[in-house]
């Protein structure tokens, strides 16, 4: 059997590019930790990231636990459209394909949705749980509302999952220091994407208000505010003791602990 | 006996280890540094200043590619009382250009750095793995146990640069009793600031960078402080001693705090974001609290043998790991080479620490710890001194001007200090510093 | 421009309402039981697409394929509910189309995308038509009058494209259920430093007769089992009172958050959306806080909690 796991390697916290300030999400990492616990002995698990030369101390990382080949598609800041169907090209043929459910950067879980399209692969993506001793594989997904889903997914199959689906495992002492020199397979990638952003800080979006209804004072008395409860729009530093006061106080005022 | 994975392992990629493991790695021997942290330098803190002259033998121009945020041409010590100050500042254009004195560097740079110098002539890095003990045969060290599944590590020698409070020195039986005397706590914050405020605000350009040395500032707390200029940030901290600290009750923030709010200070430092806090221990009893460096199959360097400098408010750690993990590196080359990795075979590395700067700078400073941080030094000079200069520099017309040995005799009676105690001060600092 | 809505038994996912105001009031529901969907004042004019049990590979191709609502519309919408998220990247695919996913605000010459965990708006300009997907949450709903135009489409949608095979779905578990009914929430982020500060925040809580929910950085440490996880792909929640320790305040959190009467925001970063949003915010740090109020709740003698 052949499983494939993709790594994005991410740059945290608009970090320098190098691997001290970087690495793989935990939902990528639980991919790699479920492929592993799929896997039998003589399965081939794959490991693949798109992305600058950076990625390779990543990809030793997860040859280290276990994974039997790692595959770098040399590009940067591809769209997810062209990364997945670089990946594809990689992922041909396997059973599996795990994937987290959405990058640390980007964060659209789009990926795995086009590498299914891609691979004519069933999807089952934003899993809590994967059941690996069962065949077809059966998986539980996140839907909104707090409801789930049970699903099979016959092979072959894109898997997203979250990060508390599983830990990876501690590569052992020898497969750490082996992984040093583990070669790491580079194939050519797709370019950076043209398309250009105009980046700012997240502000969330204006609502607009319904126009006041009623006589003239509700209406007045609507934009002034009065009797109804004021509104506290309040930004104080304070020391921890003095914030727990303040809480505390506030918690009180608002009813929401006795006086 | 079974052949050994490699032929040393140094267990701590700070400047000790990755100076060590270059060492051996060059000597044409197998290094293994093993690092707790996801790489070198992640977890390390400091002050802010390294003096890293020592690497003129390790890495000739080591300058031109060292991460490197300002280079210090100007020093200044600081006198501080709750509402006087006085500083001493000397400035030098030498500083700024090779071969240059001293430097403020991010230590996730600068192990980092060093690290990889170590990598690029051969050693191996091991990061996230931790050395949980020593593996022992008769009386002999003949590696590590660490927390990685199948996680032995046999090695000729091992070389422990773990840090401060060394778990391995310890557990081989180097240490004495530890005496929570013979520590101090280091706290620091970085500060951003931009770098053209950084620049007018301590009267610096392009590179160049100032360390300011406090004496007074720490609330209290026997101690000292320190403000140091990275490109943009401040690093800002105090060392305080142990016991005095958990006696006053006060929290190192809270001491932090004070500083920033003292009026010499608040004007370097207001406007700028907090942007990290950290706290760390540092041995401070320099030569009296050293561990047997030396032991079969073992050798023990920088903070991990008490090898920093802490003359009470200046600190020089970075250089004596450096330096000692250098050390400890050739001896471990002429003990392979002459196959006896006893301690009589590694007697090398104590040897180059005596014949250095590295215990001879020790022997010379041994009293300044405890004279910077005697009750005297800390409590009563700073105000006896910054009194003397303001009324020297008073003008109280129309009373007429007393003269300066006046004014200083009684400033001192003032203060309480006896002749006595000034002049052995005096002596026992002139022998320190002079 | 047109909403694409995936329904389950003719149930609307989570931020429809939005995507279809966005799209002024047009969309096509498709799936299961969309002859049962409750439409009314919600949709202007709306097609309606019977494809049976969700197999998005499968609904992409006869989407695609039978429908020309949808292969004539520029833009199309679907909200980024778990099924819409799996959805549209199929539709993209299928029609070859860009897909501009996590957007905050859609028209056809201008999108802006939620990035990097929330912290970051890309604004970018399509050149042609795409398929983008709404974050819930981002905007006020619309009515619509009550009786829309309403046509049906009948779509083969019998490729077999091996899809995963429902076997169930589950409603939520009462773990969540106790989030979702709260009236109190205190919420912990990234800001709070272990695993085992969530047992404190999860002992202030009780002691304010509050439930303890956390964001997703923090689930996904598996610090706090994902029941707990407040949010558009997490619980979505609706109490009176918020407490958020250490949250920055991503869409994808605060989306979840209803509306609450009463925010508190305790965070080092005064600019945060977290620290906005609230009524009183407090700029300190989140832990040392937490150990305060644990103190200052154990020697304070509340006789219970008031009546929330
Ligand atoms: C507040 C403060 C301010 C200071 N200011 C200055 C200054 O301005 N200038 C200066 O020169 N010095 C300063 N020092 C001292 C200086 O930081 C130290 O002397 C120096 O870092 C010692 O280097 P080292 O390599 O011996 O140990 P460290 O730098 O402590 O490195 C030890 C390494 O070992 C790793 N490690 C520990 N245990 C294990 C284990 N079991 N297994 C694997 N890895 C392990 C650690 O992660 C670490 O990377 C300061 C110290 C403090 C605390
Ligand atoms: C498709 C998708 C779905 C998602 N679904 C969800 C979801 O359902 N729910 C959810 O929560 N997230 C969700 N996310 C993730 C979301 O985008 C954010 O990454 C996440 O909400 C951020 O969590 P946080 O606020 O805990 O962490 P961060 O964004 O890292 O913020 C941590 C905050 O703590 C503050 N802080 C740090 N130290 C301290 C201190 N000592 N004291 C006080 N404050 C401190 C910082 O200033 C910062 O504001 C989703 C993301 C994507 C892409
Ligand atoms: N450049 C990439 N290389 C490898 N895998 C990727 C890449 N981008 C995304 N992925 C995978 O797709 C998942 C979802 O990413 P995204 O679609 O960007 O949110 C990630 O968790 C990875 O498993």
């Amino acid at each position: 059997m052949k499983l494939t796991v993709c790594w994005k390697w991410v740059t945290v916290d608009g970090g320098e590019p190098d691997d001290r300030w970087a690495g793989v999400s935990p939902a990528d990492e639980a991919a790699l930790e479920t492929a592993l616990t799929v896997a039998a002995a003589d399965d081939e698990v794959v490991v693949v990231s798109a992305g600058p030369p950076g990625a390779v101390a990543a990809l030793r990382r997860a040859l280290a636990a276990g994974a039997t080949r790692a595959v770098r598609i040399d590009t940067d800041g591809a769209a997810s459209r062209d990364v997945a169907t670089a990946v594809a090209a990689i992922a041909a043929g396997s059973d599996y394909v795990l994937c987290g459910d959405y990058s640390l950067d980007r964060g659209t879980g789009s990926v795995p949705a086009f590498l299914a399209a891609d691979l004519g692969a069933a999807q089952a993506l934003g899993l809590v749980s994967v059941d690996v001793t069962r065949r077809p594989v059966r998986v539980v997904r996140r839907l909104d509302g707090g409801r789930r889903e049970v699903l099979d997914v016959p092979a072959p199959a894109v898997l997203s999952v979250e990060g508390s689906v599983a830990r990876l495992r501690r590569a052992s002492l020898a497969a750490s220091l082996a992984s040093n020199s583990a070669p790491v397979d580079v194939v050519g990638g797709p370019p950076r994407s043209e398309q250009v952003a105009v980046v700012t800080a997240y502000r969330p979006r204006a609502r607009s208000l319904p126009a006041p209804a009623g006589g003239t004072l509700t209406r007045v008395r609507d934009i002034l505010d009065i009797g109804g409860e004021p509104v506290h729009s309040e930004s104080v530093t304070l020391d921890p003791p003095a914030a727990a006061r303040r809480i505390v106080d506030q918690l009180r005022d608002w009813g929401h602990l006795p006086a | 006996m079974p052949d050994p994975d490699v032929d040393v392992v140094v267990v701590g990629a700070g400047p000790a280890g990755a100076a060590a493991a270059t060492v051996l790695a060059r000597a044409g021997h197998s290094v293994i540094l093993l690092e707790r942290g996801p790489f070198a330098g992640s977890k390390n803190m400091y002050g802010g200043v390294v003096y890293p002259r020592i690497l003129d033998q390790l890495h000739p121009q080591w300058w031109e590619d060292a991460p490197v945020q300002r280079w210090i041409t100007r020093r200044s010590t600081m006198v501080l009382t709750d509402d006087q100050a006085l500083t001493v500042d000397f400035r030098s254009e030498r500083w700024g250009r090779p071969p240059f004195n001293g430097a403020t560097a991010y230590r996730p740079d600068w192990d980092h750095w060093l690290a990889a110098k170590a990598q690029a002539d051969g050693a191996t890095l091991v990061c996230s793995t931790t050395a949980t003990g020593l593996l022992r045969e008769g009386g002999q060290v003949v590696g590590v146990t660490t927390d990685r599944p199948d996680g032995d590590l046999r090695a000729h020698v091992v070389i422990a640069c773990d840090g401060v409070n060394s778990f391995l020195a310890k557990e081989a039986g180097m240490y004495g009793e530890v005496d929570a005397a013979n520590y101090t706590v280091g706290v620091k914050e970085t500060i951003a600031l931009p770098k053209d405020v950084i620049d007018a605000r301590f009267g610096v350009r392009g590179r160049e960078g100032q360390d300011i040395e406090i004496l007074g500032g720490t609330g209290g707390v026997n101690g000292g402080a320190f403000v140091y200029t990275n490109l943009d940030t401040l690093a800002v901290g105090c060392v305080l001693k142990l016991p005095k600290l958990s006696a006053q009750a006060l929290r190192p923030e809270e001491i932090i705090d004070g500083l920033k709010r003292h009026p010499a200070i608040r004007p370097l430092v207001e406007d700028g974001e907090v942007k990290e806090y950290s706290a760390h221990v540092i041995p401070e009893a320099g030569l009296s609290m050293m561990p047997q460096m030396t032991g079969d199959g073992m050798l023990v360097a920088g903070d991990a043998a008490a090898m920093c400098l802490a003359a009470g408010i200046w600190l020089e750690g970075v250089n004596f790991a450096m330096a000692s993990g250098m050390y400890a590196g050739e001896a471990a080359v002429e003990a392979l080479a002459a196959g006896d990795a006893s301690a009589a075979g590694l007697a090398g590395y104590e040897r180059r620490l005596r014949d250095t700067f590295v215990l001879r700078d020790h022997r010379k400073l041994r009293r300044a710890p405890e004279l910077v941080l005697s009750d005297r030094v800390q409590h009563l000079y700073p105000e006896m001194i910054a009194n003397t200069v303001e009324r020297m520099f008073r003008v109280d017309n129309p009373a007429p001007k007393p003269g300066l040995r006046r004014i200083f005799s009684d400033e001192r009676r003032r203060a309480g200090v006896t002749l006595r105690d000034l002049a052995r001060d005096a002596l026992d600092g002139l022998r320190s510093f002079g | 421009m047109i909403a694409v809505i995936p329904v389950r038994d003719g149930v609307l996912p989570a931020g429809s309402d939005e995507a279809i105001a966005e799209c002024a009031g047009r969309a096509l529901v498709v799936g299961s039981g969309t002859a049962t969907t409750d439409l009314v004042g919600r949709v202007d004019d709306v097609v309606l697409v019977e494809l049976g049990p969700v197999a998005f590979g499968r609904w992409a191709a006869a989407l695609v394929a039978d429908v020309a609502e949808l292969t004539d519309a520029d833009v199309i919408v679907c909200p980024n509910s778990p099924d819409g998220r799996d959805l549209a990247p199929r539709l993209a695919a299928a029609l070859g189309r860009p897909l501009l996913a996590g957007a905050t605000r859609i028209t056809a010459a201008a999108v802006q995308l939620a990035r990097a965990g929330g912290r970051e708006l890309h604004e970018v300009a399509p050149d042609g038509p795409f398929v983008a997907t709404l974050q819930p949450g981002v905007r006020d709903s619309e009515s619509f009058p009550p009786t829309p135009v309403t046509r049906t489409v009948e779509s083969r949608g019998d490729t077999d494209t091996g899809d995963a095979t429902v076997v169930e779905v589950l409603p939520p578990d009462v773990r969540t259920m106790d989030l979702a009914e709260a009236a109190r929430i205190v919420g912990g982020g990234a800001g709070l430093d272990s695993e085992q500060r969530f047992e404190q925040l999860d002992a202030f809580a009780a002691g304010i007769g509050a439930t303890m929910g956390a964001t997703r950085v923090v689930t996904d440490r598996a610090w706090v089992h994902h029941d707990k996880q407040i949010g558009t792909t997490g619980v979505v929640v609706d109490p009176d009172l918020y407490l958020a320790f250490g949250i920055s305040g991503a869409v994808q959190h605060t989306a979840g958050l209803g509306d609450p009467d009463h925010v508190i925001s305790v965070n080092l970063d005064p600019h945060c959306p977290m620290m906005t949003m609230a009524d009183l915010a407090i700029v300190s740090d989140a832990n040392e806080t937490l150990d305060e109020l644990v103190h200052l709740l154990g020697e304070t003698d509340f006789d219970g909690v008031a009546d929330a």
